[in-house]
C-alpha cells in the first residue's frame, strides 16, 4: 500500500487546494474497494507487477489531478478568436512602431550605428511583453466570463443577441473578387511605362523635361548633382525596364490578369537598389559645388546641410520600403500557410 | 496511430462524452459510491476509465444534478452520489434529446438512398 499512498500524495500536489482533502479521500476509497476486490477475485494480494499495472491504468498523477481542475484553459474557445485577432493586430503595429523609433527616431536623437542596433535589439522583448499583457488580460476576462456569465455580454462574438446587419460591409477585394486586370489595362499600362521610360532616357541630354523653368536657376547656381545620382539614375532605368520586359511577357503567355504577390514582393525588392545606392554614396555626397575653390567658404555651410537632409531623407524613405517589404513578405508567407492548411 | 485513427479516437471520445454523462445520471437513480457505478457500469457494457467518471461526478454534482454524502461502509468511509431533484428534471429532458437524436439518425441510416449501412 505504500505505493498508493505515493501515488496520492503525487496526485494531490496538482490538485486544487481547498478540495485536495476530499478528492483523496474519495479516489482512496474507490482505489482500495478495486485493489479488494481484485485480491478477492486472485485469492491473493496483488504482486508489485499486478499494482504497478493497475497504477499506470489510472492514469500519470498530473493527468488524474488534471481532470478535477475547473477551467482546464486560459483562453477559452469562444473568446480564442478575437484573441488571436487582437493579438496579430497588437504585434504588427507594435513592430511597425518599433521599427520606425529604430530606423528613424533613434538615429535623430542619438547619433551613431550602436543606438540604432540596440533599438533593434529591444524589439522582441516589447513583442513579448506585448502578447504577456494582452494573453493575461484576455485570461482574466474569460476567467470573469465563466464564472459570471453576464460579464462581457454585449461584448462582439459574446454577445448571444447580435444582429446579422451589424456585420461590416463587403471589402473592397472581396466585392473585386475574381475581376482582374482586362486586356486593354495592361496594354495601357505597358505603354505608359515605356513612354515614361522614354521620357526618363531624355532627361539627362533635357533636363527642362523634368525641371522645366527651374532649369535657368540650376545652371546659374553654385551647386552640381554628384557622380552618385548617375548610379541611381542608371538603376531607375534598369528597374523600369525590368517591369516593362516581365508585364510584356506577362501579356504575351496571358496572364496579365493580376500580377501575382512575389512579383510585387520582387519589384519591391528591386525598388530597394537605386536607393540603397544613394544611401551608400562616398561621404554622403550628393551635391558638390561647381568651382569649390572659389565657393567653399560661402557655401561649404549650406552644402553640408543639404547633403545631411537628403541623405536623412532616403533613409526614412528606405526604412518605409523595408517595412512594406517586410508587411508584404509576412502576408504572402500567411496566405501561402493557410492556402497549404486548406489543401489539407 | 496513423491520422485517420486519430481522427477516429477523437470523434469516439467526442461521441461518448455526452453519452456518459446521461448513463451515469441514469445509474444513479439508485445511489452508489464511484466504484460500485463504474462496476454497474461495465456490467451494462458501458467501459469507463476511472479518470474520467470520478472527476465527472464531482463535475456533475458542482452543477447540482448529483447530490452526496460520507458515508461508512465495510468499515470505509466512501462518498455516495445520488441523482437530486434537479438532475432527475435534467436527465428526463436529456432523455427526450438522445431520444430524438436516435430516431433521427436511424431514420437518416434508413433512408431509401443512405448509402452508410
Amino acid at each position: 500500500m505504500e505505493l498508493l499512498d505515493r501515488y496520492l500524495q503525487a496526485v494531490r500536489k496538482y490538485l486544487p487546494l481547498r478540495r485536495q482533502d476530499d478528492i483523496i479521500a474519495e479516489l482512496r476509497a474507490n482505489m482500495e474497494s478495486q485493489i479488494e476486490d481484485r485480491e478477492s477475485e486472485f485469492g491473493r494480494p496483488l504482486t508489485q507487477g499486478e499494482f504497478d499495472d493497475f497504477l499506470r491504468k489510472m492514469g500519470h498523477p498530473m493527468v488524474v489531478a488534471s481532470r478535477y481542475q475547473p477551467q482546464q484553459y486560459l483562453i477559452g474557445p469562444t473568446i480564442f478568436p478575437m484573441y488571436l485577432y487582437v493579438l496579430r493586430i497588437a504585434l504588427l503595429w507594435v513592430f511597425v512602431i518599433c521599427m520606425i523609433v529604430a530606423a528613424v527616431v533613434t538615429p535623430l536623437t542619438t547619433p551613431g550605428a550602436q543606438s540604432v542596433f540596440d533599438a533593434l535589439l529591444r524589439i522582441p522583448g516589447i513583442l513579448i511583453q506585448t502578447a504577456a499583457w494582452i494573453t493575461l488580460v484576455f485570461a482574466a476576462f474569460d476567467f470573469a466570463r465563466t464564472r459570471y456569465p453576464s460579464v462581457g455580454s454585449q461584448i462582439e462574438g459574446v454577445n448571444k443577441n447580435w444582429s446579422p446587419s451589424s456585420l461590416p460591409p463587403l471589402t473592397k477585394d472581396a466585392t473585386r473578387a475574381g475581376k482582374g486586370r482586362s486586356f486593354a489595362q495592361a496594354v495601357i499600362e505597358i505603354v505608359f511605362s515605356a513612354l515614361f521610360l522614354v521620357w526618363l532616357l531624355l532627361i539627362p541630354k533635357h533636363p527642362f523635361l523634368m525641371l522645366g523653368p527651374g532649369v535657368a536657376y540650376l545652371q546659374s547656381a553654385p551647386y552640381q548633382l554628384s557622380p552618385a545620382w548617375w548610379s541611381f539614375f542608371w538603376c531607375v532605368v534598369a528597374l523600369n525596364v525590368i517591369q516593362i520586359v516581365w508585364k510584356s511577357i506577362d501579356l504575351v503567355r496571358g496572364q496579365w490578369q493580376s500580377s501575382g504577390p512575389m512579383q510585387q514582393i520582387l519589384f519591391k525588392v528591386f525598388g530597394l537598389v537605386p536607393i540603397t545606392v544613394l544611401l551608400t554614396a562616398p561621404d554622403h555626397n550628393y551635391i558638390s559645388l561647381k568651382n569649390p575653390a572659389v565657393d567653399a567658404a560661402h557655401y561649404g555651410q549650406n552644402l553640408s546641410q543639404i547633403n545631411n537632409g537628403i541623405h536623412l531623407a532616403f533613409s526614412v524613405i528606405c526604412a518605409i520600403v523595408v517595412l512594406q517589404l517586410s508587411f508584404d513578405l509576412a502576408k504572402w508567407i500567411w496566405e501561402h500557410y493557410r492556402n497549404r492548411i486548406a489543401a489539407g | 496511430m496513423t491520422v485517420a485513427e486519430t481522427t477516429f479516437e477523437n470523434l469516439r471520445l467526442e461521441l461518448r462524452r455526452g453519452c456518459l454523462t446521461l448513463a451515469v445520471l441514469a445509474q444513479l437513480k439508485q445511489e452508489h459510491y464511484g466504484y460500485t457505478l463504474r462496476k454497474e457500469l461495465a456490467e451494462h457494457g458501458l467501459e469507463i476509465d476511472e479518470s474520467t467518471l470520478y472527476p465527472l461526478l464531482r463535475r456533475l454534482e458542482t452543477q447540482g444534478l448529483l447530490a452526496s454524502e460520507w458515508r461508512e461502509e465495510d468499515k470505509r468511509n466512501k462518498r455516495f452520489y445520488r441523482l437530486s431533484t434537479d438532475g432527475e428534471h435534467i436527465l428526463a429532458r436529456l432523455l427526450d434529446e438522445w431520444n430524438a437524436i436516435n430516431s433521427s439518425v436511424s431514420r437518416i441510416l434508413d433512408a431509401p438512398n443512405a448509402e452508410i449501412k
